[in-house]
């Protein structure tokens, strides 16, 4: 046999191109598969390709029954057990607990607060991305936007633990001055500005639509008939921005309200809010049926927000616009 | 005069990532400013540190088993709600927005006490499962964007030509699909690899995410080796927003609906 002749097979040339595909007599027997499916059964076919997603969610509403009943049943100290009965006394307990209330009225407050900050910041950012002319300062804005989404909260507490902590770079810069140091976390203040930091982006993706929406001839007739630019913006773009302020004030709410990580890192535990009260009781106390009251509360506050984001939203919220 | 605001407030959203990367990039042993020069010591470091390697290599697994549970229920739900009338088509999608709705402390909760009830606590897929569940409407969002974007009339095409459903389906339909397949897959692995509260409630001393171990870390004293992971993060974080951007452009987001 010659040394480059190769392989017999090689030599005898490739099967005829009009020879039937492999990938051909695969999707043959799955459309074979395909037709043998009964036309009566045909309305199922939708179901059954929503199934999965409609499966992965179940496992939310379980979990969510499962806390509702463990809320339902008091800690057995002695044994470490939920016990057999139902009792309301959970929530009873609640309602006459003073680091309850004072936990609820904190992060309460700060939910105002943030939501507050956030919209007065997050207004010049989204006027900004929408209205420029330069096409590399939008792009850049909305980089900044999206970036910090992808890096998580908590490599962004720990950005500025390495700023503000106690060794951290601002009291080092102060004490080159002699200045300092000055204790700038562990408080209310610190926990509420990496809050304000954190949902800003949230804010602005809620906000920017609306502005798009608005039609800048708008403005500049309202410029043109005599309105000084501050005029302009409270009585014409403010009000005409409404839905999507409504909208960022929700999403910044729910937020804020249910934030563990923000009071965990930054608060060190000297600011605690709800979800971390809940986080305590399971993982300090052991009080599994405490801790699913109040989860089960925060949950309820925390929908009831969201689903009033959904009724000013408009459904389609998944982005779905239907069967055509 | 927005402008000028705008450009601060990208300052403050970018502060924690740039001083984590230049952080990590000191020679000292302590982070410290002005820095002592620089150096890729800690990266080394990381590597070595069997305890945050461990953990990087759970949230991959976590991260994974995430993406690839939610890419084949998302894709196929946001196909099915946008091709098929469904009678009670409000209530579905109310439910299966459910996962935004209820706050992660409850969604987290919830999942904690179903996975003890089935014995799945303290392993590492199941914090992947609860990651999807979360998640999940990102999923369906990006699909059904791209779903919405298909001309129905290219279905009927092939129809008319010849092919079957199947045939429709795997060689017009999804391609067609495939970039909002892509962004939605993409989003759900990054936000699984961050996925912190839930991680917390649903791992043991033994099965740590990265998240988890950082949050435990950073209770101590400062060092730059976490620098060092936290800035893989925000590589990572970069690298998906520009695969984002390229995919679907971020300026989608601009658009009023």
């Amino acid at each position: 046999m010659a040394i480059l002749g190769g392989r017999p097979a090689a030599r005898a040339g490739r099967p005829p191109t009009t020879a039937y595909r492999l990938s051909w007599r695969i999707l043959d027997a799955l459309e074979a598969v395909a037709a043998r499916w009964p036309a009566r059964a045909e309305g199922a076919v939708k179901w059954l390709l929503l199934g999965p997603a409609l499966a992965v969610v179940g496992l939310l509403v379980f979990g969510l029954v499962v806390m509702a009943d463990a809320s339902l049943r008091v800690m057995d100290f002695r044994t470490y057990q939920l016990g057999e009965d139902y009792s309301t006394a959970n929530y009873v307990r609640l309602f006459g607990w003073g680091a309850f209330h004072a936990t609820l009225w904190r992060s309460l407050l700060a939910t105002l607060l943030v939501t507050l900050f956030c919209l007065l910041l997050a207004f010049p950012y989204a006027y900004a991305l929408t209205r420029t002319a330069s096409a590399r300062l939008r792009r850049v804005l909305l980089v900044g936007l999206f970036l910090p989404f992808f890096v998580g909260q908590v490599v962004r507490a720990y950005g500025w633990l390495v700023i503000l902590g106690q060794q951290g770079l601002v009291n080092q810069a102060l004490g080159l001055v002699g200045l300092g140091p000055y204790r700038l976390l562990f408080s209310y203040p610190a926990v509420l500005f990496g809050l304000v930091q954190y949902m800003l982006p949230f804010a602005v993706l809620m906000l920017a639509p609306a502005l798009a929406a608005i039609p800048e001839e708008i403005e500049r007739a309202a410029a043109s008939c005599g309105a000084s630019r501050g005029r302009t913006l409270l009585r014409v773009v403010v009000p005409m921005a409404r839905p999507g302020l409504i909208a960022a004030a929700l999403v910044v709410a729910t937020l804020t309200l249910t934030d563990f990580a923000m009071p965990a890192i930054l608060g060190g535990g000297t600011n605690d809010f709800l979800a971390n009260l809940v986080h305590d009781q399971f993982f300090r106390t052991s009080n599994a049926g405490l801790g699913s009251a109040i989860a089960l509360v925060l949950t309820l506050l925390g929908t009831t927000v969201a689903g009033l984001l959904l009724a000013a939203a408009g459904v389609g919220a998944l982005g779905v616009r239907g069967a055509r | 005069m927005a402008g000028g605001v705008a450009l601060a407030l990208l300052l403050l959203l970018a502060a924690p990532s740039l001083v984590v990367a230049g952080a990590s990039l000191t020679a000292g042993s302590i982070v410290q400013f002005p820095p002592e020069g620089l150096s890729l010591r800690w990266y080394g470091r990381v590597l070595e540190a069997r305890e945050v390697r461990d953990a990087l290599l759970r949230s991959l697994e976590v991260a994974t088993v995430c993406t690839a549970l939610a890419v084949p229920s998302g894709t196929l739900a946001a196909i099915a709600l946008a091709r098929w009338r469904f009678r009670a088509a409000l209530a579905i999608q109310l439910y299966l927005l459910l996962p935004f709705t209820v706050p992660l402390i409850g969604s987290g909760i919830g999942l904690m006490l179903l996975f003890g009830e089935l014995g799945l606590l303290g392993r590492v897929w199941p914090v992947g499962i609860a990651c999807c569940v979360i998640n999940l409407p990102f999923m369906i969002w990006a699909v059904a964007a791209s779903v919405n974007a298909l001309d129905p009339e290219l279905e009927r095409a092939a129809a008319s030509c010849g092919a079957g459903p199947v045939q429709t389906f795997l060689l017009v339909t999804l391609p067609a699909v495939a970039p909002g397949i892509l962004a939605g897959a993409l989003v759900m692995f990054v936000l699984a690899l961050n996925e912190f509260l839930v991680s917390l409630l649903l791992v043991d001393a033994r099965t740590v995410t990265l998240p988890v171990q950082i949050y435990t870390q950073i209770r101590g004293v400062i060092t730059p080796d976490l620098a060092a992971v936290s800035t893989v993060y925000v590589l990572v974080a970069a690298a998906a927003v520009l695969l984002l951007d390229r995919l679907v452009g971020l300026e989608i987001f601009l658009r009023s609906r």
